[in-house]
């Protein structure tokens, strides 16, 4: 998961030597998260990957400022946002610039279900679980936990309050939580102190 | 009710942005509701996993990136947009900031010969390819390079630097204190060498104490960004955030061979700087100030501040006396005002002769 010290680190070097390098490597460490962002907002495929292009463009020429930027994950996901709104005024798409109409698509992630306890049933059930939460819970929910903003970077991006995230955020834990059946709770909970 | 709370506990706990009191209330809120422990666990083994991207893609989308940057005619080896027409513009407008350069660095050797000539305090001595700027005990001086960049030095202090400054590199050798103000430079780093670190800067305002007999070496961030390598260490490198100070000891060169000191790990902290709460001023530069400010300070340390300060020497007899926590600042006070406050401060007895000062309990 993409963090902020290490993306520091490489703005830095591409600041400071216009690191090349530094440069790729960013950009292949945020493509696709960006890549996916921009696809919920614009719902073409196309123009994600060009405003992604768009944005690594302006990362290059605004190199020299970016050394200062307290928070820079955020930066990239607020411009990305950004360039994406423009293009939909642009286009007079009006009805997608409120993010409840925007198409999240979590990742497929392979949980393998002997390490986490799960049954395949289980897995599957959460998977079904995250993929029809509503929007704006599904959006707040992969900001978090797969492009790894925090509460208060997710809150700034979206413009609402942090409480509107923490509320979200316990509605999609708890609805996946409840994927795991009282009886087999209670008899891997056995389980599990039986081993101790 | 408190289920709601635990779950926004769960995600706090999830995206590292929980305190030690949420930690224990979480646990807490668990065990009162066991039939939910099963599954915080499997939730928590669930956020590791993170989506497994195939890097190929990404690098694939980043050769079409760079052909769509050469289809704007952009390069990243020059950064700024080029096309065909303005290329004798950008030629022109280098040359015009050649003779800039040029116009800058004759006032700046005016000036500097101008402080030697008034204040006396500072002496130059240009030697083939440097210009070194140094400080007496007890006096200051301000410098400000051919780029604009200004440099307050503190006192028994030197700043060297190439004549070719601000042309191809802008790096400079300090030993003691400087308050660095240095202006910004798209392409060309500032470079600070010292005899432990080196630091590594755009634009941004900073202090850099490394006085070689002092224990340690600190370089402290007012805004902007730094980066900092240890000279044992060149591969780490250590970037600093505003309001950060670094810390690292220097007696680890010293005292190593130079084979040994590569396993040796110095020792090296970063605190945050703390703003004095009533004028919301920072002690780390306030010599630029004039005034010598000391927080929670040893004596031993104050002592050799005061030495450099007042070019007195001074010698504190007992380690006790010498490890002494002192708080406090002096202003325009005299050596022999300094003094009579430290007297105030604390019960010692203190023999003056000359410039040499003997404390004692």
């Amino acid at each position: 998961m993409p963090d902020n010290d290490y993306i520091k680190r490489l703005l830095h070097s591409i600041a400071l030597d216009s690191d090349q390098v530094a440069y790729r490597e960013l950009f292949v460490l945020l493509h696709q998260p960006l890549r996916q962002f921009a696809y919920s907002i614009l719902k073409s495929g196309e123009e994600a990957e060009e405003l992604v292009s768009d944005l690594f463009l302006r990362i290059w020429q605004k190199r020299v400022e970016l050394t200062e930027i307290e928070s820079p994950l955020l930066y990239f996901y607020a411009t990305a946002k950004n360039l994406a709104i423009n293009r939909l005024t642009k286009q007079k798409r009006q009805a997608a610039l409120e993010a409840k109409g925007w198409l999240v698509q979590l990742n497929h992630t392979s949980y393998d279900p002997e390490q986490l306890m799960m049954t395949e049933e289980m897995v599957n059930q959460i998977r079904r679980t995250i993929h029809d939460l509503p929007d704006r819970c599904k959006l707040i929910y992969k900001l978090v936990k797969e492009d790894g903003l925090k509460q208060k970077e997710a809150a700034d991006l979206l413009q609402i309050s942090v409480k509107t995230i923490e509320a979200q955020l316990a509605i999609a834990l708890r609805r996946i939580a409840r994927c795991m059946p009282m009886e087999l709770r209670n008899s891997i909970r056995t389980r599990i102190s039986l081993k101790k | 009710m408190n289920q709601e709370k635990m779950w926004v506990l769960l995600s706090k706990k999830l995206t590292r942005e929980a305190s030690e009191e949420e930690l224990a209330e979480l646990e807490l809120l668990i065990t009162e509701n066991p039939e939910w422990q099963y599954a915080v666990q499997n939730l928590e083994g669930l956020w590791e996993k993170q989506p497994a991207y195939d890097p190929s893609v990404s690098e694939d989308a980043f050769l079409l990136h760079l052909n769509r940057l050469a289809e704007m005619n952009i390069t990243l080896d020059e950064g700024a947009p080029r096309s065909k027409a303005p290329v004798v513009r950008l030629w022109r407008s280098r040359n015009w900031m050649w003779a800039a350069a040029a116009v800058i660095l004759a006032v700046a050797t005016y000036s500097v010969i101008g402080l030697q000539k008034n204040k006396g305090a500072a002496s130059i001595a240009a030697v083939q390819e440097f210009n070194e700027v140094s400080t007496r005990m007890g006096s200051k001086t301000r410098i400000q390079l051919p780029d604009g960049t200004v440099v307050m030095l503190n006192s028994g202090s030197k700043l060297t630097y190439n004549k070719e400054y601000g042309l191809q590199q802008r790096e400079v050798a300090l030993t003691g204190e400087g308050y660095f103000d240095v202006i910004k430079m798209k392409d060309k780093p500032f470079v600070i060498h010292t005899t432990n670190i080196n630091i590594r800067v755009l634009g941004t305002a900073f202090n850099v104490k490394a006085y070689p007999e002092d224990k340690h070496t600190e370089t402290s961030l007012i805004r902007g960004s730094i980066e900092v390598t240890i000279k044992n260490r060149p591969d780490n490198k250590i970037i600093l955030s505003p309001n950060e100070k670094l810390i690292v000891e220097n007696n680890m060169v010293k005292t190593a061979s130079v084979a040994a000191a590569k396993t040796i790990i110095p020792t090296v902290s970063i605190n945050k700087l703390k703003y004095d709460q009533v004028d919301k001023t920072l002690p780390e530069t306030q010599w630029v100030e004039n005034r010598l400010v000391f927080r929670d300070e040893t004596f031993e340390e104050l002592a050799t501040r005061m030495e450099r300060w007042y070019d007195v020497k001074i010698v504190i007899e007992g380690e006790q006396l010498k490890q002494t926590r002192m708080n406090g600042s002096f202003d325009k006070e005299t050596i022999d005002q300094a003094l009579e406050a430290l007297r105030l401060m604390i019960p010692v007895k203190i023999e003056q002769k000359d410039r040499k000062i003997i404390i004692h309990r």
